[in-house]
């Protein structure tokens, strides 16, 4: 019995023993965690993270053909599609596209039925925000540019479209001279693109969103103004011609392609940039972004 | 006098105890009602339903397309197997062929599903027993893994919506192929680890051997099925007992300890990282022999319809028989929607477990049976 | 060559930034208070005033370094065990505030007194706030006596010494747990007040085995007195009670008579001071100290292996009793997370918090720092004393010596002993200290009667075997003492 307890006592021992030098040597090892806001590990292509609309990435034409396929499966109804008979061509035009991103569940079911694979899901997940309502794009926050639109074409394998039919509505033409300009600003950014993964689609968002992302730098308690601001902004757009309002998105989305561009390079050169240069560089984004808005309004 | 107060019986009472919805170890929401004496359970019932989605109601006010989407949160944790219930099901009645190369990876995923499932069981039982800093980080480490090819082949590391009605909805590139080889090579020796530090701990040993013993009638007679019936005693795994897809196929042995008296805490335990192991060894296999070919034979488009009729099928998730039965009409949208779910009756058996038991051993014993809470409120 | 020296490399950065970061400002505010002060009082006006204000300063030192260390020293504990349960579990660690993570502790210390402080309604609010104040008190208190024993006896620190300082050191020990139990008690929580209760019994019955385990060391060392148990132990490994409370020493001396190293006049053993025996001359060959110290030969050397054995089981009996006094994992049962929320603090908040949970840190030191003192030689070198003098340490001791020479004669603000002693006692501390980190990192929770059990039915009885075996060994050997 007593050399039973001993035997016992010196084989808990041991066996504790085990345990904690099994504990101590995991210390040699590489740490599995990051360092999260500086580096962001690789997010695989089909990650279904924000959604986005993509345009023809090699003529910026907006790809979304308003046929609510989307709106129709989404289990959430989150998607409101607002779209007119353009007078002219007798075609479907596109005014308006909000998603909810506070009511989405992130299923991808709208990607998988859209027939001209213009809504997709990004590799973005860097959506928190102040209010709810900032949550809401609106289509001027969820189309792409043409280098992310391209990226995400290439990551997810999916089929280039084909360009529209010659005889494109009278707004687009001010759009497809535009484009040219923003793919001339922002080649480096492009080039950035694939070298940094993940991080197009946040850069985007944090230019898409100047308003919005003037909060890191405005007191919190003024950011429920900025982030209204933009709804306002396109309500008399919607109001006015429908002809300008489909020319308006794509005119602003070429503007943040150049933000896109400042802020995806610097980190390019600098991989170790501090965070305080970061935050200059967030800084620098919305006050363009905010300069664009104004112009526009 | 004095000795008429003596002689009288000390008078004491039952004490109630709730434990939950909101405490740090009730696995989510819920509440138990407990009738203490002293420190002893002399009854318990748990207070279902604070996860209530009506999950059921959902699927038959959604399109069969929508409602795939929808059911990997019924088990957050083995989304996988609660989608293969239904695509099953709706195949059954459909009368679709499932192409070989969508089979073989169906069992891929829902195994390395299974080791996330049981891995997150294995983390979260050591928090349980208090081994609360150090430990519980090892079997997240690997299980992050798993989720990273989760995510490239499904889009999403939990709500994967992978295994449709048909098929499978990707097919992943070679590349993913070897890295989940990679993880099944290293992944035993990470076991054995595990084993080191956990198997043997005297105070591991102490807390879980002789506790919470589920004798094997009692289990049966609760419809108590997964790991949990295995370690009383019984076999049925539905793999083996009613082998569907390719499992046939397969080598692969079902573990079950053979205890007359009923399986304790501790046996609950082995018999898991046991399965963790096969199912490690049933991946293996499938990446040897997976062949080429189509992965999808439905068309998955939104106004997607099922035959009419009834159709009923069960798979074996980790924890336990998972059945799903279905009405169809013949419309876009199913008729009627069933679950039979594992947690529901694993649950329900735990307040008989519990009675007899101190306070601490609460935690132990109901986080033995692994219940997934959502799982048994759908 | 291994793949996490990075992470390595940058808690040991971490370490020595903030043990110089709590030694220096605390031996310069006692060298300043203590030291110059004094001196330049009564050097300026000899009279009786100013060199009663010295002594007072004088005396007051050690508590006023107390005071500055313990919030620091337990700052950088919280840091280490994070950091260290980081390397444990793979992760990186706390790393954002200041380079490395290095300061976040102490933002989390100015965060925690910045916020609200609540006391639940329905709380005894005097008792609520009494109880982490006296939660606190004794680890301040209690860690006196040990300033001087830890410090080799500095004379800035003499004054803290007391000729039962062990037993002023439990006495100390054993007064959180009212804390607790008054925690439990006024927080009006059901959990808090189970935990409170669980802490009474708990501390209750590992104190025995704690105790008996210390009054065996002080059995071996024949004092209770800190300070000498501490400095018997010099010269080292073989002289530290850990070797069997002084059973190793006359091997220890053996081989410095056989190697011929000048060695300190022996202590006469007591043998030789019968009167009745001819007084034996110096031993002067390896056989004969053998034989003056361990006069039964073969009995002698068994019962010296035998206290070795018996002290080794002590340690682990004073660590085991350590662990659930301060209430640490695997005896963590009073803030028990899954069963008890967090037990006694559940209803803490703010300051008081900060208060307990300082406090537990401060108490996992000083229990550290006892099984110093107690079993590993304080601030001894452990490297014993031939082998030290065959090292080649001339050439850095003398120039070290060249460049420390105005500080130590000038000035008395670094002595070489000192220096020495606080860095030994500093690595063997944070060892310990390391060592309780990797037990929680491992290891999970006893139930509460398993724990009753443990204590009760295990540990007691082997304190008690162990200290009758040492009482019947110790005679056939000569020991400290
Ligand atoms: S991802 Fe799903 S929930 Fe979100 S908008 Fe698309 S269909 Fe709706
Ligand atoms: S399905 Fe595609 S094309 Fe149709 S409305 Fe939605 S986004 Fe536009």
């Amino acid at each position: 019995m007593g050399s039973n307890l001993i035997g016992r006592a010196f084989e808990s021992f041991k066996r504790i023993g085990e345990g904690l030098r099994t504990v101590l040597m995991h210390s040699f090892r590489e740490p599995i965690t990051k360092t999260y806001p500086d580096t962001v590990s690789q997010i695989a292509p089909h990650f279904r993270g924000r959604l986005a609309l993509s345009v023809n990435p090699d003529t910026g034409e907006h790809l979304c053909i308003s046929c609510r396929q989307c709106e129709r499966v989404c289990p959430d109804k989150c998607i409101e599609i607002t779209a007119h008979k353009s007078p002219e061509t007798n075609k479907l035009e596109l005014i308006d596209f909000k998603i909810d991103h506070g009511l989405c569940m992130f299923c991808g079911l709208c990607t998988e039925v859209c027939p001209t694979t213009c809504i997709i899901n990004t590799n973005d997940f860097e959506m928190a925000d102040y209010t709810r309502e900032s949550l809401v794009y609106d289509l001027r926050r969820l189309t792409l540019t043409q280098e992310e639109s391209a990226f995400y074409f290439e990551a997810k394998d999916m089929p280039k479209p084909k360009p529209k039919p010659p005889k494109p509505a009278p707004g687009a033409a001010p759009a497809a001279g535009a484009a040219p300009a923003g793919a001339k600003a922002a080649p480096v950014g492009a080039k950035a693109a694939p070298a940094e993964g993940a991080k197009p689609a946040a850069a985007a968002a944090d230019a898409a969103k100047p308003a919005e992302s003037a909060k890191p730098a405005a007191a919190p308690a003024e950011a429920a103004k900025p982030a209204a601001a933009p709804l306002e902004a396109t309500k008399p757009a919607e109001d006015a011609k429908p002809a300008e309002a489909a020319a308006k998105p794509q005119d602003s989305s070429t503007e943040p392609a150049k933000t896109v561009g400042d802020t995806t390079a610097k980190p390019e050169e600098k991989p170790t940039a501090s965070p305080e240069v970061k935050e200059a560089e967030k800084e620098k984004a919305p006050e363009q972004g905010a300069d664009a808005d104004k112009k526009e309004g | 006098m004095v000795s008429d107060t003596t002689s009288r019986p000390l008078k004491t009472d039952e004490m109630i105890i709730n434990m939950g919805p909101q405490h740090p170890a009730t696995h989510g929401v819920l509440r138990m009602v407990l009738t203490l004496d002293g420190e002893i359970v002399t009854h318990a019932e748990a207070v279902i339903g604070h996860l209530h989605r009506a999950q059921e109601w959902q699927g038959q006010n959604r399109t069969w397309f929508q409602y795939q989407a929808l059911i990997d949160r019924v088990d957050y944790l083995s989304g996988m197997f609660t989608s293969w219930a239904l695509a099953r099901s709706a195949e059954v009645l459909d009368g679709c062929e499932v192409p070989e190369r969508a089979e073989f990876l169906r069992v891929i995923v829902s195994e390395m599903n299974r080791i996330t499932s049981h891995l997150l069981w294995l983390g979260t039982y050591l928090i349980d027993l208090g081994a609360m800093f150090g430990f519980p980080f090892y079997p997240f480490r690997e299980r992050e893994k798993l989720l990273d090819l989760f995510e490239e082949i499904a889009g999403q590391r939990m709500m994967f919506n992978y295994i449709r009605i048909g098929g499978v909805q990707r097919d992943p590139k070679p590349d993913w192929f070897t890295r989940l080889r990679a993880f099944t090579k290293e992944f035993p020796d990470r076991v054995d680890e595990y084993e080191a530090i956990v198997t043997e701990n005297p105070i591991f040993l102490k807390r879980t051997k002789g506790i919470g013993i589920l004798p094997l009638e009692l289990a049966m007679d609760y419809g108590v099925t997964g790991p949990s019936l295995r370690a009383s005693g019984n076999n049925l795994d539905l793999r083996k007992t009613k082998p569907y897809s390719i499992y046939p196929k397969l080598e692969f042995k079902v573990h079950t300890l053979d205890k007359p008296e009923g399986g304790d805490t501790w046996d609950r335990y082995i018999l898991r990282i046991r399965e963790l192991r096969e199912s490690t060894e049933i991946i293996k296999q499938c990446l040897d022999m997976i062949p080429e070919g189509p992965i999808m034979n439905k068309k998955q488009i939104a106004g997607m319809r099922v035959k009419a009729g009834e159709g009923f099928s069960a798979v074996e998730s980790p924890r336990g028989t998972l059945g799903c039965y279905i009405i169809s009409d013949g419309s876009d949208k199913p008729f009627r929607f069933r679950w039979r779910n594992p947690s529901f009756c694993n649950l329900a058996v735990v307040g008989e477990m519990l009675v007899g038991s101190p306070i601490a051993d609460i935690m132990a014993i109901f986080g033995s049976v692994d219940v997934i809470l959502p799982d048994v409120d759908r | 060559m291994i793949p996490n020296a990075p992470e390595i490399g940058k808690l040991l950065f971490i370490i020595c930034f903030w043990i110089c970061a709590i030694f220096l400002p605390v031996w310069l505010v006692s060298w300043a208070v203590g030291v110059l002060l004094p001196m330049l009082l009564e050097q300026g006006s000899p009279s009786m005033a100013m060199t009663a204000t010295a002594e007072t300063l004088r005396a007051l030192t050690p508590i006023i370094s107390v005071m500055v260390f313990i919030p620091i020293n337990a700052m950088f504990m919280v840091l280490y065990e994070r950091r260290a349960l980081a390397l444990f579990t793979v992760r990186l660690g706390p790393n954002r505030v200041g380079p490395d993570g290095l300061l976040q502790t102490a933002a989390d210390a100015v965060k925690l007194l910045f916020k609200e402080d609540i006391t639940p309604r329905g709380a005894d609010a005097f008792m609520f706030t009494l109880a982490p104040i006296i939660f606190f008190a004794p680890s301040i208190f209690g860690a006196l006596p040990l300033l001087a024993a830890i410090t080799n006896n500095h004379s800035l620190y003499q004054i803290t010494n007391l000729p039962t300082g062990i037993f002023y050191i439990l006495a100390a020990a054993s007064l959180p747990v009212v804390a607790l139990v008054m925690a439990g008690w006024s927080s009006n929580n059901k959990y808090s007040l189970v935990g409170g209760l669980r802490a009474a019994a708990q501390a209750i019955s590992y104190e025995i085995p704690l105790v008996l385990s210390l009054v065996t060391v002080c059995l071996m060392a024949g004092s209770l007195d800190v300070v000498k148990i501490a400095q018997q132990q010099d010269g080292g490994i073989l002289n530290w009670n850990i070797a069997g409370g002084g059973a190793l020493r006359g091997l220890d001396k053996a081989i410095q008579t056989k190697l011929g190293v000048e060695t300190t006049p022996l202590i006469t053993p007591q043998q030789s001071s019968d009167p009745t025996e001819t007084p034996v001359a110096a031993p002067t060959t390896f056989e004969e100290v053998i034989h003056q110290y361990y006069p039964f030969e073969f009995l002698s050397y068994i019962s010296a292996g035998v206290l070795i054995f018996c002290s080794f089981i002590l340690l682990g009996l004073y660590l085991t009793g350590a662990c659930a006094e301060i209430n640490r994992i695997p005896f963590d049962l009073p803030e028990a997370e899954s069963e008890l929320v967090s037990g006694y603090n559940t209803e803490y908040s703010g300051i008081k918090f900060a208060i307990f949970f300082l406090a537990e840190f401060t108490n996992l030191f000083i229990v550290s720092s006892i099984a110093t003192v107690m079993f590993l030689g304080g601030g001894d070198n452990p490297i014993p004393q031939w082998l030290l003098n065959k090292m080649p340490l001339e050439p850095i001791q003398k120039s070290l010596g060249a460049i420390l020479s105005p500080f130590i004669n000038g000035l008395h603000l670094i002595d070489p002993d000192t220096f020495w002693a606080a860095f030994w006692v500093i690595f063997k501390v944070y060892t310990f200290v390391f060592i309780a980190i990797l037990i929680r990192g491992t290891l999970p929770r006893f139930r509460i009667d398993q724990l009753m059990d443990f204590g009760w039915k295990r540990l007691v009885p082997l304190s008690l075997i162990a200290f009758l075996v040492v009482v019947f060994a110790r005679v056939l050997v000569v020991c400290h003492g």
